[in-house]
């Protein structure tokens, strides 16, 4: 937003055109299939306009020339049908395209992204939507709309020379008008959707914490506030359509004049006795045909305004798109040595550093427990190890090698995470578990779920590990999602183990069964475990007391 | 087709507020179409009476001085309609956006379960946008072409019948394709719906479990299951559009019988039927032209009432508890007394109670200890009235919860649950959704309270920092403690607290539960946890054990 708008709307048109290059193929079919129904149309029209005369008493045209127009029509509308098939395809494909690449994006972003995630899916799929008339209906209907009413003039100027210099000055007019109107809607498009990806993003905020709404008794309040919003939209939505529907005005005003003029030349040469009546009655009947493309044009230039605005929107994400960079694990090392030298982070400036000056190694087969207050640093650490974050200085090293070399999802091959939120997806308990390695059997996964305690629980559930779980654990307790994410650190089976909080959320019965295990998960293995758990840290000898983003005191148990 | 029938018909008494609105830009887009009619008629006569004659007739130059006006109306006409049109219809969606959200505060408000908070946005956005089409692309468009029939109709049987059958018959029928082919149209709309649910679902999933996504290298996985939707969403789509087209092309076919059965007529018809055919010939052209919307209408219906299905599928789950038919007046007293409660949350699952009985004065502290699963947030959403016993009772001051309104319940006993969510919005304004009349000074009390308040001073833009996507501005202990905030801020006489300094270091677990005391202030509390720490100064102390509550040590 901060970019100026030109700039902005450069990018957003060179997205556009790159990914109209790139289906070219697919691109050119509907226009070729536009052009061949309009030729249908003309043929068809010079039958008409012969028999016209013919009832009006200037020529000898009959039956046969009814069929001959009549199949033309029929021909025509095949024609037509194809053409929309062809539209669809050719949209189809221009959008799987972009989506992956704007998902890759997203994922490549990671959790450093601060958009919400309604926000961040409405890119992939609302946005990436709204490209579709782009696709499908602008581009071809651009090129229709010139070459369509071109090929109509032409035909009509043989007939008639000053009816056919008619229609060319009023096709030429059609984009003065519509360019004049369409600069301000471009513009006005833009605010309207991020207005609506606002009203989304606030729909899906205030849904997802409809209980807390329910609780205190805001249902009220809050609709009201979501009419505002939405009343503030339609305002927004409004000013775009009043500008936007001035080129749908132009366009009628110039039709309505052709037609006028038409009428008033044929008729003017009437007084004479009209030399060609055909001539006169095919230029009248071309008159809707010739502002048909240009109709459909017209339609579709709102689609390129909201195509505009989505591509403004999705252009930032796909301009920093670039092959992940960074090296892949030659073979998976059996063990990691993990060392911190003087790494600092820093999220937000202003917010001050996370991490300053950190030092620390941890050696296969032990056990670090971080400590400290919140906002102390300990997930920072974390967050690096799983390269969710890059340390803005110092080191940090696995196995003696730079760990930021490597690419970041290679980093991630190498552990079993379980952060202070774990998310449970929409899905059975099982396939929570089996998202760690879906590779898993089930008796690994059965394994798994019986060192975190899972099935302590799930046995009691009529359908065991099947139980769906509604999103974000929806239906289990706090303490019994806990064990789900577990249960994936377990079944994971990698080098280093990196837990936040792995007991909160747990009564102290259920956190005694589960440290057991937990030392088990950490036996061999290099662990580092956030937590405020007394009992956690009773289990574990090694402790590195953080404040303020610094080791403050590093003991080891018995010290 | 009933079945459509009475979920459009359900959807227009939702919008019956703003029928003023919406008849208004029906009958703006009657007069502009019928413009249309008239510009080509005239036009077509003029010359065609011309021709006949080899002269200018004083017919011809009425009719052609009649276009001028109508040149400009008809533009002007169209572009009122769109407008007229186009504000009408948001207004009536926001009337459809605002009911869903009040219908399913009121029919869910134990949270989203297992719908899913991105099926429900998509739910609300597209759907409710969908509907538009039933005003926009098939109400008016109808209207329309239904005055430019009957106009037909009327000029061309003066005219003369025969001609009228020949050109107003296909173009009635042209009429009759939206409802014949909505069935089948509504059913690949419903498809469509139901694969953009799913394409959304597969990009909210991975993307709300980022983390846990990538931590699991599930990027390639997360990734075939979005293109895998993405594809079938596209399928369906153009299963869609080309339905769409065929109706289409019935539609032209019709509209072209039409213009060649006024030729036809006119040939077969000899020199007398010549001045009606030239003057049906231009008709049927001009009503091609409104009529050429109409067959689409059908796929505009389908899409309107397979998004009403869905909207509606979800609004009309059924309420949790029932509300009581009259209320009774709240009591004054706010202590509680649970007596023999029987409760489970399915009947194939276990039961959580098994005859639980306890009881808590006013002003007393109730500590409720016991393992996770054995019941203890579901004693507050029993509480809550969010759910309601198989057996026993809950009174509140003396009066059975049943017999009072939910909301009169929820505004004597507030409730920090174990997910209370932040909002993408101010810490003011997430602190003043338990109370909107709070002045700051209550607000900084209410944070001092929660051990929260050196925190937000700290932020350069203090109260009116966001706080983010579910408090994502925030640490997880931080987060926990403006929740905290939010509830001792609510002016109720009954506080439960379902584990307050779960995700606090013990340093402020400790320091919280010290100050309980004095931050809850003379009213009741409920304290939810694990375990005690020997600070909280309970009155009471239960263990909820097999369904019962039994009195415990600390």
């Amino acid at each position: 937003m901060s970019q100026p708008l030109s700039a902005e709307a450069a990018r957003a048109r060179a997205l556009l055109s790159a990914t109209a290059r790139q289906g070219r193929g697919k691109m050119a079919r509907p226009v070729l299939l536009g052009l061949a129904s309009i030729a249908c149309g003309l043929a068809q029209a010079w039958f008409m306009a012969h028999l016209l005369a013919t009832l009006l008493g200037h020529g000898a045209s009959g039956w046969p020339d009814l069929m001959a127009a009549a199949a033309l029509a029929l021909l025509g509308i095949g024609l037509g049908v194809a053409q929309e098939r062809a539209q669809a395809d050719a949209g189809a494909a221009a959008r799987a395209g972009l989506r992956r690449r704007a998902f890759a994006r997203l994922l490549a972003l990671g959790p450093a992204d601060p958009r919400p995630a309604g926000e961040r899916a409405a890119l992939v799929v609302d946005r990436i939507e709204a490209l579709d008339g782009y696709f499908a209906r602008w581009l071809p209907a651009a090129i229709l709309a010139a070459a369509g009413p071109l090929l109509i003039a032409v035909a009509v100027a043989s007939e008639d020379p000053l009816s056919g210099v008619i229609l060319f000055a009023a096709g030429a007019l059609v984009p003065v008008g519509m360019a004049i109107t369409g600069i301000g809607a471009a513009l006005a498009s833009r605010r309207q959707f991020d207005a609506l990806q606002a009203l989304s993003g606030r729909f899906l905020d205030r849904m997802r914490g409809l209980p807390q709404i329910v609780l205190f008794g805001r249902q009220d309040s809050e609709a009201r506030a979501l009419g505002a919003a939405a009343d503030e939209l339609r305002g927004r939505t409004m000013r775009v359509l009043r500008v936007a529907f001035l080129s749908g005005l132009s366009l009628e005003v110039i039709a309505a004049a052709v037609l006028g003029c038409l009428a008033w030349r044929h008729g003017n040469l009437l007084v004479g006795g009209h030399p060609d009546p055909q001539a006169a009655l095919f230029c009248l009947l071309m008159v809707p045909g010739f502002f048909a493309p240009l109709r459909a044009f017209s339609a579709a230039y709102h689609e390129r305004m909201a195509a505009n605005g989505a591509a403004a929107a999705l252009a930032p994400l796909l301009a920093e798109e670039n092959a992940e960079t960074g090296l892949l694990l030659a073979e998976m090392p059996p063990s990691v040595v993990v060392t911190f030298e003087h790494v600092g982070l820093t999220y937000d400036p202003s917010r001050g550093p996370a991490l300053r000056d950190l030092s620390f190694r941890v050696l296969p087969g032990e056990a670090l427990v971080l400590a400290g207050a919140s906002g102390a640093g300990k997930s920072s650490v974390l967050r690096l190890l799983m390269g969710f974050a890059r340390p803005d200085s110092g080191r940090i090293a696995f196995n003696g090698r730079d760990a930021t070399s490597l690419r970041p999802s290679e980093l991630r091959r190498l552990s079993a995470y379980v952060g202070q939120k774990a998310h449970l997806f929409r899905d059975s308990i099982r396939n929570n578990i089996a998202l760690a390695r879906p590779e898993a059997t089930d008796a690994e996964i059965l394994a798994a779920a019986r060192a975190a305690h899972v099935t302590d629980f799930a046995d009691a559930l009529p359908q065991g590990l099947d139980t769906q779980v509604g999103e974000g654990g929806y239906g289990l307790s706090g303490g019994q999602a806990q064990r789900v994410a577990m249960a994936r650190a377990f079944l994971r089976n990698a080098p280093l183990v990196l837990l936040d909080e792995p007991t909160a959320h747990l009564d102290p019965g259920t956190e005694a069964e589960l440290l057991d295990s937990l030392r088990r998960l950490c036996a061999g293995r290099t662990a580092i475990i956030a937590t405020h758990s007394p009992a956690l840290r009773a289990r574990f000898s090694r402790v590195l007391e953080m404040a303020d983003g610094r080791a403050s005191v590093a003991r080891m148990a018995g010290e | 087709m009933s079945a459509m029938l009475r979920l459009l018909l359900r959807v227009l008494g939702l919008w019956r507020a703003r029928r003023g609105w919406l008849l208004a830009g029906a009958v703006v887009a009657g007069l502009a179409a019928l413009a249309g009619i008239a510009l080509l008629a005239l036009a077509g006569r003029g010359v065609s009476e011309g021709l006949q004659n080899s002269a200018l007739t004083a017919g011809a130059v009425g009719s052609l001085l009649l276009l001028r006006p109508l040149i400009l109306v008809r533009p002007l006409a169209r572009y009122l309609e769109r407008l007229v049109t186009h504000s009408a219809t948001f207004r009536a969606l926001t009337d459809t956006r605002i009911w869903f959200f009040r219908r399913l505060a009121e029919r869910l408000p134990a949270g989203l379960g297992l719908r899913g908070a991105g099926d429900l946005l998509g739910r609300i956005v597209s759907d409710v946008e969908a509907l538009d089409g039933l005003y926009l692309r098939a109400l008016v468009p109808g209207a329309a072409a239904v005055a430019v029939v009957l106009a037909l109709a009327v000029m061309l049987g003066a005219a003369g019948p025969g001609l009228a059958a020949v050109v107003a018959l296909p173009l009635a029928a042209a009429l009759l394709l939206p409802p014949l082919l909505a069935p089948a149209a509504g059913r690949a709309a419903a498809r469509v719906a139901e694969a953009q649910g799913q394409l959304r679902v597969a990009a909210v999933d991975p993307l709300l479990g980022l983390e846990d996504t990538l931590a699991a290298n599930g990027e390639a996985r997360a990734t075939d299951r979005l293109m895998r939707a993405g594809d079938a969403l596209a399928q369906q789509q153009k299963a869609l559009a080309r339905r769409a087209a065929w109706s289409g092309a019935s539609g032209l076919v019709l509209s072209q019988a039409a213009l060649f059965g006024a030729l036809g007529y006119g040939l077969a018809g000899g020199e007398g039927a010549v001045a009606g055919s030239v003057l049906g010939l231009f008709l049927a052209l001009g009503a091609g032209e409104v009529l050429a919307a109409v067959p689409r209408a059908g796929t505009a219906l389908a899409a309107a009432s397979a998004g009403a299905r869905r909207l509606f599928e979800a609004a009309d789950t059924a309420p949790p508890v029932p509300e009581p038919a009259v209320p009774v007046a709240p009591p004054t007293g706010h202590a509680v007394r649970v007596e023999g409660v029987h409760f489970s949350w399915a009947p194939d699952r276990a039961p959580v109670f098994n005859g639980l009985s306890l009881e808590l004065p006013e002003g007393g502290r109730l500590a409720l200890l016991g393992p996770s699963g054995s019941g203890k947030s579901t004693l507050a959403t029993l509480l809550l009235k969010l759910a309601a016993p198989q057996e026993g009772r809950i009174t509140l001051g003396g009066t059975d919860l049943a017999s009072l309104s939910g909301a009169a319940v929820r505004s004597r006993i507030a409730c920090l649950t174990q997910d209370a969510r932040l909002f993408d919005d101010s810490i003011a304004a997430n602190l003043r959704l338990a109370d909107p009349a709070a002045t700051d000074a209550a607000l900084w009390q209410a944070l001092e309270r929660a051990g929260v308040a050196e925190v937000v001073r700290a932020l350069p833009e203090g109260l009116q920092t966001g706080c983010g996507e579910g408090g994502a501005r925030f640490s997880g202990g931080q987060g926990r403690r403006l929740a905290l905030a939010r509830a001792l801020l609510a002016p109720a006489a009954l506080l439960i607290l379902d584990e307050p300094a779960g995700g606090l270091d013990p340093l402020a677990e400790r320091a919280f539960l010290e100050t309980l005391e004095s931050a809850t202030q003379g009213r009741s509390v409920i304290l939810i946890t694990h375990r005690l720490l020997g600070v909280e100064k309970p009155t009471r102390i239960l263990r909820l054990v097999g369904g019962r509550a039994i009195p415990a040590m600390g």
